[in-house]
């Protein structure tokens, strides 16, 4: 009976049953996954600062239409400028959108789409300049612009003085702040910044021409034709316009890429604000939160692996064969001697060349561990050295084996002197969190930097961002404390144990 | 009960014991007294197992101790020896994160495997022998110097050893104490333990020790009666040592 029916219900739905299956099939496609630099990303792809949590910005929306004309589902995976390319060969995702040229040494390592953007170059100068009417007039002054872009690059070929930043916020502050005298940066980002800026000016009209490419991987072959495919269709079809004209980024120079779409798309030209917006002070600290669980996270991860691993390296290095003892020093010293930042990038991007990739948080957490093994190994060491040799003594003379005399008398004890400078190593490795940033790892520092660009409340953000790292360290220092007080009761049983000697 | 022959010890190429050779019969005690440095210390370490022997032969309860065993079946004996042996140090050597009682408990549920209740009670009753069945539960840094002596006793005698042997046992206690740990000893030997006794305090080993053993240097310079030693040595050196100790 129930059988029956089901089936009329099936007739009934068959055609949005079809339908359904065509979505399903559509979702069930790989995700296109892509990575950019969302910290002062903006208008490329950035936090929209009314809604801290989400991404916005005109190259997410040409990826979210090329994700749509592939039948795939887009995924934003957040980056780091500097580290896109070697990101991208470690598969940390399959495509580069940001806002990336296709320069001959980049061409050497990856593959490049055909151009979905034709881009110039904007110099900007301070309102009241009168000096500075072409690049050529900068000849003796400072000019700033992003590292490693098609603008530095003709800076050097020019013999400009330049002056590199990570972001273009901090370029055009310090152009306001006259550290400069001039900022020279790809049109997107002079639009989305200057136009609205008073203060500030274009010395010049655009001038250069180069275009934005997606980068992909050497030998990801079907998948550029695939891109290149679903590029020609959003030019085409007028989607692309749509969306540069929201952003005000719409110009002739584009119409190289298309033919010539709608008519009455002209009219609808506005630049996308960012000042305007009001920040949404609730959701960005909803953000931070989460990323304060990262951050919390990684540091007990990687300190459960500190503290399991450093005992087996303080045991080897206290009590081991020789060659073991010689193995755990140079362990020691050398994740002692060397920078964590140092040793996480070699993690990140040295361990995938031998075929060995794992995702950043994971990194960061084995990297993190690896690294405070050595301190909490030496810290063992100490507190093993610590306990007097008549404690293992009178352990055997009462018949017990040395596994059990460690297990049950000398274990408990050194735990207790070691855990005050444990409890401290645990507080620092709670700050070293921060250095998983390099790595993209979306942790606090990197939800920061990232919220701070977007929204340039530096201040703020920095005071929010202190207190919940202040929030998670200062218990640990409280307990460090009060364990202590108690090893000082301790010193009083030494102390009468030399008065009975 | 234990015997020792001809015992050589060798530390860095000293001599530290030159053929120390003295019998202990069973419930008795053994006085060894000597001035610092006369070895004292390293052969109640020998007779323990903490030091390996270079020479010589030690005897206890038909196990033979011996040079020239095996690395494994030394290890072995000496294990025997010292379920034979319980030692009271000088330091006393307490576990500080162990209670008084947990102290006492902790070999014999944990090296013999006696069921913990079973443990408690018999820890109880030497507690009580020894006059602290009260600070049981205390933690030993709560107690004198002299009661953490007496939990070291307990704690050893919870192993049921036939010997006893005690280093420098009355350094830390004044002459009332002294008198008072002596004849709790006695009553341990009255209830059949045999002992090894070393100090410098020959008041405390009067009325306690059945023999004497003077050593200088390493050497056995003269092993008697307690009586005879103290009132008529037979070598210049133990009359000289006998006379500046009273």
């Amino acid at each position: 009976m129930q059988h029956r029916r089901l089936q009329k219900l099936f007739a009934l739905s068959r055609i949005p049953a079809v339908l359904l299956l065509l979505l399903g099939s559509a979702f069930a496609q790989k995700p296109l996954r892509w990575g950019a630099d969302p910290s002062g990303g903006a208008p490329y792809v950035y936090n929209d600062p009314s809604h801290p949590d989400q991404y916005v910005g005109y190259e997410k929306e040409i990826v979210d239409a090329l994700a749509a004309a592939m039948g795939r589902p887009a995924e934003f995976v957040p980056s780091d400028w500097e580290t896109l390319v070697s990101a991208l060969q470690r598969k940390s995702f399959d495509v580069i959108v940001n806002g990336l040229e296709p320069t001959a040494d980049r061409q050497k390592q990856i593959l490049f789409s055909k151009p979905y953007y034709i881009f110039q170059l904007a110099l900007t100068v301070r309102s009241d300049e009168q000096q500075i009417h072409s690049l050529a007039d900068c000849q003796n002054r400072t000019v700033g612009t992003l590292g490693n872009t098609a603008a530095s690059r003709l800076l050097e070929k020019e013999r400009i003085p330049m002056k590199g930043y990570a972001d273009p916020i901090a370029a055009y502050r310090d152009l306001e702040l006259k550290r400069i005298d001039a900022v020279i940066m790809d049109v997107p980002a002079e639009v989305f910044y200057v136009s609205k800026n008073p203060k500030l000016k274009r010395a010049t009209e655009p001038f250069f021409r180069g275009t934005y490419n997606i980068g992909l991987r050497k030998g990801d072959e079907s998948l550029k034709s695939e891109v290149d495919t679903a590029i020609d269709k959003i030019t085409n079809d007028g989607t692309l316009e749509t969306i540069l004209r929201k952003w005000g980024l719409w110009n002739d120079a584009q119409l190289e890429l298309r033919t010539p779409g709608k008519a009455e798309q002209k009219n609808t030209e506005a630049g996308y604000d960012i000042t305007s917006a009001v920040f949404n002070w609730r959701e960005a600290i909803w953000r931070l939160a989460r990323a304060a669980v990262v951050t919390v996270l990684i540091a007990f991860g990687s300190m459960v692996i500190a503290l399991v691993l450093g005992m087996f390296l303080a045991i080897g290095q206290w009590k081991g064969p020789r060659v073991v003892q010689w193995l755990c020093t140079v362990y020691v010293e050398f994740f002692r001697g060397t920078p964590v930042l140092v040793q996480l990038l070699f993690l990140y991007f040295g361990l995938p060349t031998i075929g060995l990739a794992m995702p950043g948080w994971l990194t960061a957490l084995i990297g993190l561990g690896l690294n405070y093994a050595a301190y909490e190994s030496q810290v063992y060491r100490a507190a093993l050295e610590a306990i007097p040799r008549g404690q293992w003594e009178a352990s055997y003379l009462l018949g017990m084996s040395p596994l059990l005399a460690f297990r049950r008398i000398i274990l408990p004890q050194a735990f207790r002197i070691a855990l005050p400078p444990m409890t401290n190593d645990f507080v620092s490795l709670f700050k070293d969190t921060s250095t998983a940033y390099a790595i993209s790892v979306w942790e606090l520092a990197t939800a920061y930097r990232e919220l701070a660009n977007a929204s340039g409340q530096f201040l703020l953000l920095g005071v929010a961002v202190s207190l919940y790292y202040l929030a998670m360290s200062l218990p640990m220092a409280h307990l460090a404390r009060r364990l202590e007080r108690r090893l000082q009761r301790r010193d009083a049983i030494e102390a009468v144990e030399s008065e009975v000697a | 009960m234990i015997r020792v022959t001809n015992l050589i010890k060798n530390r860095n190429g000293a001599h530290i014991l030159r053929g120390v050779s003295f019998e202990v019969p069973p419930q008795t005690v053994l006085g060894i007294i000597g001035g610092s440095g006369s070895g004292k210390t390293t052969l109640l370490r020998c007779l323990n197992g903490l030091e390996r022997i270079d020479g010589g032969v030690i005897e206890a309860d038909g196990l033979r101790l011996e040079p020239n065993l095996s690395k494994h079946e030394y290890h072995r004996r000496v294990n025997e020896l010292r379920r034979k042996v319980g030692t009271v140090f000088q330091h006393l050597y307490l576990f500080p994160h162990l209670t008084v009682l947990g102290n006492v408990i902790e070999a014999p549920t944990h090296v013999q495997q006696v069921p913990r209740m079973e443990a408690e009670k018999e820890a109880y009753q030497l507690l009580e022998s020894v006059g602290l069945k009260e600070k049981a539960r205390r933690y030993p840094e709560s107690l004198s110097g002299g009661e953490q002596q007496r939990v070291a006793i307990a704690r050893a005698l919870a192993m049921h050893p036939a010997l006893l042997m005690f280093d420098e046992p009355t350094s830390a206690l004044d002459p009332k104490r002294s008198a008072g740990l002596r004849s709790l000893l006695r009553g341990f030997v009255e209830r059949g333990h045999t002992m090894v006794v070393v100090s410098h305090s020959i008041g405390f080993l009067d009325g306690l020790a059945d023999q004497l053993l003077y050593m200088e240097a390493g050497e056995v310079i003269e092993f008697g009666e307690t009586d005879q030693i103290l009132n008529s040595p037979r070598d210049p050196r133990t009359k000289d040592f006998v006379e500046q100790a009273k």
